[in-house]
């Protein structure tokens, strides 16, 4: 530590200034990339690493061994396998879905509970940190959770459905109830975090644009979809795609709830690759599984990104 | 009269109405995570079940500490996460002054690939890590998971402090170097103060992604003694009985200190939840 320091100990501050500046700033940028070193070489090593090994070995023929696999030649065998493979059609259509409607009934309730937090006169630093619970559980908790309430003989749901008369419903024994199931338990655990970042942003917008427009005789629709939304759109944009990201991750609610079944009924893809590489020891497919879906989620970003027009960074840099 | 109905239509209004299913849609659940901890276990299986727990019993906390290793795994999952926030924050700080402040070249282009790092899928990394854990033999061992920990928080810390970092007013700096301080001690004794509120966000964010993983946990521990509480919990019990009581009493201790911290920083969380780099 020491040594660093008296290494790029300045001048002392009566030397002239002038032609110093280039110096100076050479030896800044260096010193910017001692700095980063450290944190930029631990995060190249436990990460591109494996992403590049990943794409190798989706494109190898994998064997296991003692300690170990062996890759060897190059083929897109594991491709074909995994792209004519029926339940990777069906991963890739339930994850899809999947996403597509718990991030679209997380924005809609989150923007409401956003629009109620913001008219809220008392209490709303009370709701905040409520919010942030679900927020901060455990995915396995708020999965055993759920499990719990689903439960077909002694789930408080079941008893729901029963003093309503609508009988017994198996919740997690049949396809459709099944997923249903788990994106209540979704939507319960990350609505709120799409409500804290739509409320932020609709305290930052501007108000006499909505005065402007009370003055106009707006009406609270049309000023909500005209003005509100428009002007929420990064906010909305961030949120969004920050929710497909996980939402097309979907491993830890499926694993605890379902399994992925009844069947393959709830099998997403990181499912479907943990189970093809860590069940079935197929590291070849099962890596084929994984690239494809890092693949999705990189161009579902480009798609969340380009429908909500937004550039992220791009300023002050 | 006419003033009761106004001072009842100040507190039942559209808006409170709302408020109160808000509340309830966020807390029946919560609820019924914290009775349950407390029904017994014949209580537990009652149908239709108890809205309140009656007798009230303490037995599913003292089984989750002795029948099952629940103590392991909370001291597991408070080393791995409390070590993998200290690394993130000290090579984030430095990193992100270094990124926020100096002049370096190619910096945007740093900042775009640690944004495409942070959101890769866990799924997609999750075998070659194994496989390189392996090889090194730090399988079942808190380096485990710290280091991948470590390294899949910082970019995201790294974001947050850069953009704290960049709020910073220039002469600051500017003192620390007449008085003769070399750039680390700048970076201890003037920047770090200022961009404390940044640390306390990147902070709580990296130790709630840490305390709350389950995939690498569950591939990289598979020894009982190293498991961490998402992977403890998941695998109480047997396949043909499952003790929610004890899971949920092991929840709520969980719950419990995540929930306090983010109550005390949750003005940070916030911050953090908005400052444009967000993550879920």
């Amino acid at each position: 530590m020491t040594s660093v320091s008296s290494a790029a100990e300045p001048a002392p501050a009566s030397a002239p200034l002038v032609g110093r500046h280039d110096v100076n700033r050479k030896r800044m940028a260096r010193l910017g990339w001692v700095f980063s070193a450290p944190a930029l070489i631990f995060v190249a090593a436990v990460t591109i690493f494996p992403i590049v090994y990943s794409v190798v070995m989706s494109l190898s023929n994998v064997t296991v061994t003692g300690n170990g696999f062996k890759l060897s030649g190059v083929t897109g065998s594991n491709y074909t396998l995994v792209l004519k493979n029926s339940t990777w059609h069906y991963a890739l259509g339930f994850t899809i879905v999947y996403t597509l409607i718990t991030v679209a009934v997380e924005l809609v309730i989150g923007t409401l509970i956003a629009l109620v937090l913001q008219r809220l006169t008392a209490g709303r630093g009370w709701m905040m940190a409520l919010l942030l619970i679900p927020w901060s559980m455990i995915t396995v908790i708020n999965a055993e959770l759920w499990l719990y309430v689903f439960n077909g003989i002694y789930g408080v749901m079941d008893a729901i459905f029963n003093a309503v008369g609508l009988g017994h419903p198996n919740f997690l024994g049949t396809n459709d109830p099944a997923i249903i199931s788990l994106m209540i338990a979704d939507i319960w655990k990350t609505t709120p975090f799409v409500a804290i970042i739509v409320l932020a942003g609709l305290v930052m917008l501007p108000g006499d644009i909505f005065e402007a427009a009370e003055v106009d005789g707006s009406s609270g629709w049309s000023t909500f979809w005209r003005i509100t939304v428009p002007l929420l759109r990064p906010t909305l944009a961030l949120a969004v795609m920050f929710r497909v990201l996980q939402a097309f991750g979907l491993f830890d609610l499926p694993y605890v709830m379902t399994g992925g079944g009844p069947g393959t009924a709830t099998t997403s893809l990181a499912i479907l690759g943990y189970d093809a590489m860590f069940k079935n020891l197929s590291f070849g497919p099962g890596a084929a599984v994984a690239t494809t879906t890092a693949l999705l989620v990189l161009l579902g970003c480009l798609i969340s990104l380009r429908t909500f027009r937004v550039q992220v960074g791009k300023e002050d840099m | 009269m006419g003033r009761t109905r106004k001072g009842w239509r100040r507190v039942i209004n559209g808006v409170n109405i709302s408020a109160f299913f808000v509340t309830l849609f966020i807390a029946l659940p919560l609820y019924w995570l914290i009775i349950s901890s407390f029904k017994t276990p014949v209580a537990m299986g009652d149908s239709p079940p108890q809205y309140w727990p009656s007798p009230f019993s303490g037995a599913n906390y003292s089984q989750a500490f002795v029948q099952y290793d629940f103590g392991i795994y909370f001291r597991n999952s408070l080393i791995v996460t409390l070590c993998a926030t200290a690394l993130v924050l000290v090579f984030g700080t430095v990193a992100g002054y270094a990124l926020g402040r100096l002049p370096m070249r190619g910096k945007f282009t740093l900042m775009v690939t640690l944004l495409i790092i942070s959101v890769f899928p866990e799924i997609a990394l999750i075998a070659p890590l194994y496989l390189l854990e392996r090889n090194f033999g730090i399988l079942n061992s808190y380096e485990a998971l710290i280091i991948p920990y470590t390294a899949f928080n910082l970019p995201f810390a790294i974001w947050i402090l850069r953009n704290y970092m960049l709020g910073i007013p220039k002469e600051m700096e500017e003192t620390g170097r007449i008085d003769g301080a070399g750039p680390l001690r700048t970076v201890w004794s003037i920047i770090l103060p200022m961009a404390l509120p940044g640390l306390f966000t990147a902070g709580i964010f990296c130790f709630t992604a840490c305390w709350t993983e389950f995939l690498m946990a569950l591939t990289f521990e598979s020894v009982n003694n190293w498991r961490t509480i998402p992977v403890g919990i998941a695998e109480f019990g047997t396949p043909l009985e499952v003790p929610y009581g004890t899971i949920f009493a092991a929840s709520v201790v969980a719950v419990v200190p995540i929930g306090i911290l983010v109550f005390i920083f949750r003005k940070f969380v916030i911050s953090g939840l908005t400052s444009g780099a967000v993550k879920g």
